[in-house]
């Protein structure tokens, strides 16, 4: 069931209305019943007491029959009342019955000097009259014995209690109804600021991530929530900026390419030209798709990197082996730029083989785009109760500390004017950081005058049995 | 030999077909997935290279029916590049997969290696003209000249003499000389190589290794026309 907040609320609160309203109005009720029965009880008691009484006065149960009119008199003077008095044998000497309650056979409590009266005996006469009644042993003279019973239909009472039931019934109803009306009034009152807060964010869409919810005019309780939710919006729009940004250079870097293919080709197409040159036009389109393809590879890569459901084949090996056969694969190209490489140390690590190579390699390019001559770049494996940690260190003009920052960013390139275009497509390191965080680890980029290096974390392995192994 | 290829784009196709009927295979070409199924049960191909997205019925659908009857060997060509669709099609009775967009190079070098059947034999003893390669010493002589090679170097070079005449992409060689398994934006290959012919061809007027631009590199006595 989906109620709203307002209808949920009054919804208890009538509940609770109502069960403490019955509960008040069943032991109100319960009460009266008890006191009223307990009085009536009481008068019947005395009645038989009375009638015992008088028949102990009296010489034999020939007697009863000559006063049973001062008796029913004396004894009765209620329209409501039967008496019946009968031998121990069972003869009926008097059978008074105005009103058919029709008296049963009541237990009677046994006589002694002092006439006692049984208990109070309840039931129905023709199914529907409640009716009392209490019957008692009498002595007369002679010694013989008098059971003497009185009852009364209680259908008065019955009557009281019934209408002050239906008023206690009245009462509960009525007041729960004007508790939920009120109960929901207020609440919808008091939600009026988060109908507010609603209405705000309802307004906000993807071209006006810059608007927030106003934090002041919420009440206490709510002051969580719109800051929460002002910081979401923050999140939102900067992740909208990256992904605009990530969209117009994406666009810029493939109008390059096809920029050159549709170029050359048209110059190509001009004049009639030798199959020497057409093999060429037709190869330097080759590579300008080979570029838009690494480009499309790279973006895809770090789209689905970022995905939940990307999985990462995780194994365990010795980091610092893996620098040096990336230092091999790269052997050439260093020796070509009359750059040295150093590798060292070693480090346990429990990661996916391919990107920590993917990852490693992209540091390694980078780092030799930026390395001068006769220098030297350093890669270092290390080990630590927090996780492995590499560092790729190189020599040169160095980062300044406001691009730092940046240099993960996708697009980023350190050359405004974008001269390596061609060779680098400013992935590289955003795809480095992508990796590492999959991982769980962090990308960290340093630079002083001289010198950069770029440091990556991986965490240790939770199951621990082949951490400080080596 | 008799191949399949089922494709809808009609460009892709059109490339693929004469390609490979260029690089000695006779090609027939479906549309669509029902055409090309029906072609696959009413002819022996040696191979289908088989596109996953097809009108009508898409390729999922193409290998499972042919499974029923047929084991010709299936390529899958496919755009998307979740592992939990390569794992299908290679459940269903595909026998490889390639990504799209793939390089021709590539194409062919799979289809080759689907055809040869079975696990490459690792050759003894190679010869290329004057060449001569000892695989089991790893020694390399040139005109009865010993050569010496880097372990990397010598990978490279009983790579390209195993393919002899088989144009190899820079991807295939990074993947199997170093075990580099993505593109790096660098030359590393393009040096490898240069570093390579240094040491085989440069001393000699006959060269061994020719570029293709765009395509990659052959190791052949003829160069590639």
């Amino acid at each position: 069931m989906h109620l709203s907040l307002s209808a949920r609320l009054a919804l208890i609160f009538s509940l609770i209305t109502v069960l403490s309203l019955s509960l008040a109005g069943v032991v109100l009720f319960n009460a009266l019943t008890h006191q009223l029965l307990g009085q009536s009880d009481l008068a019947l008691q005395l009645k038989v007491r009375h009638l015992c009484q008088l028949a102990g006065e009296l010489d034999s149960t020939l007697a009863i029959r000559d006063h049973q009119e001062r008796l029913v008199a004396l004894a009765l003077g209620d329209p409501e009342l039967a008496l019946r008095i009968e031998t121990t044998e069972g003869t009926v000497l008097i059978d008074h019955d105005p009103s058919h309650i029709g008296m049963i056979a009541l237990p009677a409590a046994p006589a002694c000097e002092r006439a006692a009266s049984g208990p109070v005996q309840h039931w129905s006469a023709a199914g529907t009259v409640p009716v009392s009644g209490v019957a008692s042993m009498a002595k007369l003279r002679d010694g013989s014995g008098l059971k003497v019973g009185v009852a009364r239909s209680m259908s008065d009472q019955a009557q009281l209690l019934n209408s002050y039931r239906n008023i206690i019934f009245a009462t509960v109803a009525s007041t729960t109804l004007i508790a939920v009306v009120l109960c929901y009034l207020f609440v919808r009152r008091a939600l009026v600021p988060l109908r507010a807060i609603a209405a705000s964010a309802q307004s906000i869409t993807a071209e006006r991530l810059d608007s927030r919810i106003d934090v002041s005019s919420a009440p206490l309780e709510l002051h969580d929530l719109a800051q929460t939710l002002n910081a979401m919006l923050q999140r939102l729009q900067q992740g909208f900026d990256r992904l605009w940004q990530f969209t117009v250079d994406l666009a810029h870097d493939l109008r390059t390419p096809i920029g050159n293919m549709r170029g050359a080709s048209e110059v190509a197409l001009a004049r009639t030209r030798s199959a020497t040159d057409y093999r060429a036009l037709l190869a330097s389109n080759i590579e300008e798709c080979d570029r838009v393809t690494r480009m499309i590879e790279n973006v895809l890569f770090l789209a689905r990197a970022e995905s939940p459901q990307f999985a990462l084949h995780r194994s365990q090996f010795d980091a610092g082996e893996e620098l040096q056969r990336i230092a091999e694969y790269f052997d050439g190209i260093s020796a070509e730029s009359g750059v040295q490489v150093q590798v060292s140390g070693h480090a346990q690590i429990y990661a996916d083989r391919e990107l920590f190579r993917r990852a490693v390699s992209n540091l390694f390019a980078n780092a030799l785009r930026y390395t001068p001559r006769d220098e030297t770049i350093c890669m270092v494996a290390a080990e630590s109760t927090l996780g492995a940690s590499i560092r790729v260190q190189n020599p040169g003009e160095g980062i300044a500390a406001a691009d730092l920052g940046k240099v993960f960013d996708r697009f980023y390139r350190g050359d405004e004017a974008r001269s390596n275009s061609g060779t680098s497509n400013g992935l590289g390191l955003a795809i480095v950081k992508t990796i590492v965080e999959i991982h769980g680890g962090t990308a960290l980029a340093r630079s002083e005058v001289g010198t950069t290096a770029f440091e990556l974390h991986f965490p240790a392995f939770r199951d621990g049995t082949a951490a400080g192994s080596i | 030999m008799r191949l399949l290829v089922i494709e809808d784009e009609r460009k892709t196709a059109e490339y693929v077909k004469r390609g490979l009927e260029e690089s000695g295979y006779t090609v027939d070409v479906a549309n669509n997935g029902v055409d090309g199924l029906h072609l696959a049960m009413e002819n022996d191909y040696e191979l289908i290279v088989l596109d996953v997205m097809l009108p009508r019925l898409d390729g999922w659908g193409v290998v499972k029916q042919l499974r029923n009857s047929k084991e010709t060997p299936v390529l899958f060509l496919t755009a998307r590049d979740d592992i939990d669709d390569r794992v299908k099609g290679l459940e269903l009775g595909g026998d490889d997969y390639l990504l799209k967009p793939f390089a021709f190079v590539e194409l062919l070098a799979r289809i080759r290696t689907l055809l040869r059947r079975g696990p490459v034999r690792d050759v003894e003893h190679l010869s290329l003209g004057d060449l001569e390669i000892d695989a089991i010493r790893r020694r390399v002589r040139r005109a009865g000249q010993r050569i010496e090679l880097t372990p990397r170097e010598f990978a490279l070079l009983y790579l390209l003499a195993t393919r002899r005449g088989e144009v190899l992409s820079r991807t295939q060689i990074a993947s199997h000389v170093w075990d580099m398994n993505f593109d790096s934006d660098t030359n590393v290959v393009d040096v490898a190589i240069r570093r390579l012919r240094a040491k085989i061809d440069d001393a000699h007027t006959l060269k061994l290794i020719h570029t293709v631009r765009g395509m990659g590199y052959v190791l052949d006595i003829d160069e590639p026309d």
